[in-house]
């Protein structure tokens, strides 16, 4: 199931679990037959028994503080006999290949195996139907390809019903699956299969295709870390990190999670202070800044306060920045009371308004559907225009790589150069989940 | 602070000690400094946590050392009460009259201090939070309300984490983060309690569709696949405890000084 932000996936998956009308309450016409009994038909029994829900957000949908805890969850609560509990936890953590985090807490995990355990505790339910909402939107290539291949093997051992809501098709190809498109709450396409012919006419393969004009480098540079060293605690994240970003440069930042993607843009923001090395940067009253959540960063009660936190905007100034940012009319509306989507333009919009030197965007694609994506691309490309440096994280590879010039990977060894080169390298490392191939279907 | 790196690797000590067992010293400590008259008792608390701390893998050098804050601040409230006590005789003055019982007053106040504060360190520093919630889904009581208790530690890190986020965004806008007055105050606390406010009902939605759809509340009990088991250290920290309260008892009734 696929469609843009906004176009009911999330509701109609908790409509297909029997969240809706049980827990939130709204009004359902139509029925959902699972082996022809009905979900919505009041009895609470069934969404444990015969549908398992794996949301987008892995570590938010955790609530116990150990895995086996976390597994055992479910088939607690149906008060199954421990020595079942047991056998369900472990065969269940087993099948999904993390029977080594049995003992682990919950608050360790990585990204990818949050989802997995997620996975597993849905697994000991053993319902016949999966939903999967966007299950790998949060996770770092790497995390997203683990939970791909999972469920093949989960729909190839198993033969249970899954069903889920992507964005990114190709990696799915091989599950062979059938295909709903959905837009503005309605089902507009129905596929018994897709292929990658289809990808394309249909134009879902994820492509991106951005100029990229190659900067001048004559000047002195807009940004330079010299042998910049990190660590929390006892974990390293950089070791003497060297960077020379000039005017018009976009720096894309990919690697898996935890690896120091983020901290980066904390100590070019001048957040962290590095404990070696320096970081030579513009004023920091250039600079522009967007978060990961949109609600972090929004703090007043109206569109129009919001965008004067810093200067008071009025006039012509205010109806062009709310025009920028496709929010004509709504200088009055309450911003959180706005779509996602709505809320990123508005956070992009202002980091933009002073016309920041230096840009920073710390996964500023996730939960964007290719409209607003495209969108905060133009943004970028404006700043970029102007001479502006950008730094962008994101674990949206396609993208990224399209959008940015250079490319610094940062994991178990970092290198950064020309995005061609640092691909390709990628690509030899045996790390082609980081490469756009992976995504668009170029490689599997 | 006394959860120090040699508490947290250590596995001995009140480690081996079920969560409930400390739970009940850590209240039997809080008893006992603020039930007892004199500093007595508080003083043979006192040498009782610095000595379970050590116990637990954390040397007394060290937990001192670590606790410099709390014993910096402790000394503190010693020399408020020093200074403004008036009652008893007067020892000496430099300008303020200094009295015995203002002395006494304030070894009093810094030792209830001292033990609550490193007491319950200690307990933090001894108590892995999956065992005691565990322990607490164990105990019998309606799992709907000890789960509360489970989710709240679930949240503590997230909270903390949005907090920080939130304040670095601010800092980051420019925003004054400086509270010189009341409207400044209240500007602060808006700017920073509505973002984490979102945050977290947006996290509760989550968590609750996650719960219910594994079956939470779908029946009056639930089973308890493992639990936490009582072994002779958990009575020896339960005895300990009583004495602690048995000894201020002995000191209210006897007027123990």
């Amino acid at each position: 199931m696929t469609g843009p932000s906004g176009s009911g996936k999330t509701t109609l998956f908790r409509v297909l679990g029997g969240f809706v009308p049980s827990m939130i309450r709204a009004k359902v016409e139509g029925d959902v037959l699972i082996d022809g009994t009905s979900v919505l038909a009041g009895d609470s029994l069934r969404p444990a028994a015969d549908v398992g829900l794996v949301q987008q957000d892995p570590d938010a949908q955790i609530c116990t503080l150990n895995v086996w805890e976390e597994v055992a969850f479910g088939p607690e609560n149906l008060c199954l006999a421990p020595e079942e509990v047991n056998a369900r936890v472990e065969e269940s953590l087993a099948s999904l290949g993390v029977a080594h985090l049995a003992g682990r807490e919950t608050t360790r995990l990585s990204g990818g195996e949050k989802q997995r355990v997620a996975i597993a505790s849905i697994l000991a339910m053993r319902p016949r139907v999966i939903l999967l909402d966007e299950p790998t939107a949060n996770l770092d290539p790497r995390g997203a390809r683990e939970v791909f291949d999972l469920l093949r093997s989960i729909g190839e051992k198993d033969g249970r019903t899954l069903v889920l809501a992507e964005h990114r098709l190709a990696p799915l190809l091989p599950l062979k699956p059938r295909l709903v498109l959905l837009e503005g709450g309605r089902v507009v396409l129905r596929r018994p299969s897709i292929s990658h012919s289809d990808l394309d006419s249909l134009g879902l393969r994820g492509r991106w295709e951005i100029p990229r004009p190659q900067p001048a480098r004559g000047g002195p540079p807009a940004l330079i870390l010299e042998g910049v060293s990190f660590a929390y605690g006892e974990t390293p994240l950089f070791d003497r990190l060297t960077l020379r970003l000039w005017p018009g440069e976009v720096l894309g930042v990919i690697g898996p999670n935890g690896s120091g993607k983020t901290t980066l843009l904390r100590l070019v923001a001048g957040l962290e202070r590095p404990q070696a090395g320096r970081i030579l940067r513009p004023k920091t009253r250039t600079l522009g800044f967007v978060f990961q959540y949109p609600h972090q960063q929004i703090f007043e009660r109206t569109v129009r306060r919001e965008v004067s936190i810093e200067e008071e905007i009025t006039g012509e100034r205010l109806i062009a920045l709310l025009h920028l940012a496709r929010l004509d009319g709504l200088e009055e509306a309450p911003p959180l009371s706005l779509s996602l989507g709505e809320q990123r333009r508005l956070t992009v919009a202002t980091a933009l308004a002073r016309g920041p030197e230096l840009l920073l965007l710390d996964e500023p694609f996730i939960g964007q559907d290719r409209e607003n994506a495209a969108w905060i691309l133009s943004q970028v490309l404006a700043a970029r225009t102007r001479g502006a440096v950008a730094l962008v994280v994101s674990h949206d590879i396609p993208l990224v790589a399209a959008l940015c010039g250079r490319l610094l990977y940062l994991g178990d060894e970092a290198f950064e150069g020309e995005t061609a080169d640092v691909l390709h390298h990628l690509e030899k490392t045996g790390r082609e989940a980081f490469t756009p191939g992976y995504w668009d279907g170029g490689s599997q | 602070m006394i959860a120090s790196a040699a508490l947290a690797r250590s596995r001995g000590g009140l480690r081996r000690a079920t969560p409930l067992a400390n739970l009940i010293l850590l209240l039997a400590f809080v008893v006992a400094v603020l039930g007892s008259p004199g500093i007595f008792v508080k003083l043979g608390a006192l040498l009782l946590v610095v000595f379970l701390s050590a116990l637990s893998g954390g040397a007394p050098a060290e937990v001192l050392r670590r606790g410099r804050f709390v014993i910096g601040f402790s000394v503190f409230l010693w020399l408020v009460q020093v200074l403004s006590v008036r009652d008893g005789s007067v020892l000496f003055s430099f300008g303020v009259p200094v009295t015995d019982r203002g002395l006494l007053l304030g070894v009093e106040m810094a030792m209830r201090f001292l033990v609550i504060v490193l007491s319950s360190l200690l307990f933090v520093a001894v108590t892995d939070a999956d065992r005691l919630a565990r322990a607490i889904l164990s105990l019998g009581i309606p799992y709907r309300y000890t789960f509360t208790f489970v989710l709240a530690l679930r949240f503590v890190p997230f909270f903390r984490e949005e907090y920080r986020t939130v304040r670095e965004a601010q800092r980051v806008r420019g925003i004054d983060r400086s509270i010189r007055s009341l409207k400044s105050l209240r500007r602060s606390i808006r700017y920073t309690v509505l973002p984490v406010l979102v945050a977290g009902l947006a996290r509760v939605d989550t968590v609750a569709v996650s719960m219910k759809g594994r079956g939470f509340d779908l029946h009056a009990k639930r089973t308890v696949t493992r639990r936490e088991r009582w072994h002779p250290i958990d009575v020896a920290v339960v005895g300990l405890s009583l004495l602690l309260v048995a000894a201020t008892i002995l000191a209210r009734e006897r007027g123990w000084q």
